[in-house]
């Protein structure tokens, strides 16, 4: 018994040792921040004013299930829209969950579109959800998602 | 050294009458910088330098305006669908961080 006492105690601390180090290392650095950090939720405020918007299925979000290289990820947004005086599509709004500054791109289109389509590539900073949030010309938010995985991180 | 391009404005298809709706896409040549990253030689944080804004100009009209945020990859492209509505010129502009602008234009000859 006392034998295996001893080697119990040998493990804990082998493991806290292990553990502690790295531990240390990333709280005394922190990762530099970008200039306009903004987390996921108060983007979403910032862009519809309070509202929460609604999932709908006259967005479609097509986006890469899994994402070799994070730096160049496509994204294309589509909404189901007339694009007609009266109703078209005000803005789509396309945000990541994890990256430090969750707003990738505001489009602000017109009728003169004629289609209501955006497409782009982003950075991805590692595996997370890419949202598009769409404003109608009534002021109704719609919104849809999709979780995108990432091999290579493309941020830094 | 060649020099290289900097931006690129294309159209599809390339032959579209009056009336038809197009698919504009802008592509630029951009290092997007988010001011995180570190040079791998001389460890310096790398300044950040990225796209703030496009604006898409058709006959003096403005079709779409964008924010862009640092997110974006490196060298962007932006697609989007445009009505022809006449002859004219479409003018993409785009305004960096550090307060450089771009401009490219491209002549609409609607055929037919």
């Amino acid at each position: 018994m006392q034998r295996r006492d001893f080697f119990k105690k040998l493990g804990t601390a082998a493991a806290v040792a292990a553990v502690v180090p790295t531990m240390s290392f990333a709280a005394s650095a922190p990762k530099p921040t970008g200039p306009n950090k903004m987390d996921f939720k108060t983007a979403v405020d910032v862009i519809t004013g309070g509202k929460t918007p609604k999932k709908s299925s006259k967005v479609k979000l097509k986006a890469p299930e899994i994402a070799e290289n994070g730096a160049v990820v496509p994204v294309t947004v589509t909404v189901d829209s007339p694009m007609t005086a009266s109703n078209y599509v005000k803005a789509i709004h396309i945000l990541n969950g994890k990256n430090s500054n969750a707003r990738c791109i505001d489009v602000f289109l017109t009728p003169a579109n004629g289609k209501a389509m955006f497409s782009t590539r982003i950075k991805l900073g590692g595996t997370q959800d890419v949202t598009a949030i769409v404003e109608l010309s009534d002021g109704t938010f719609l919104m849809a998602s999709q979780s995108v995985k990432v091999t290579i991180g493309g941020c830094g | 050294m060649a020099q290289t391009r900097k931006s690129l404005i294309k159209i599809k298809p390339k032959r579209y009458k009056d009336g038809e709706i197009v698919k504009v896409s802008f592509m630029v040549m951009h290092p997007m910088a988010t001011g995180m990253g570190k040079d791998k030689k001389t460890k310096k944080i790398i300044p950040a330098k990225y796209i703030n804004s496009v604006k898409f100009v058709y006959n003096g009209k403005e079709i779409t305006h964008m924010t862009v945020w640092e997110s974006l990859s490196v060298n962007p492209v932006f697609t989007m669908y445009m009505k022809i509505t006449g002859k004219g010129k479409l003018v993409v502009t785009y305004t960096d961080n550090t307060g450089e602008v771009h401009e490219k234009s491209k002549k609409i000859k609607p055929r037919g």
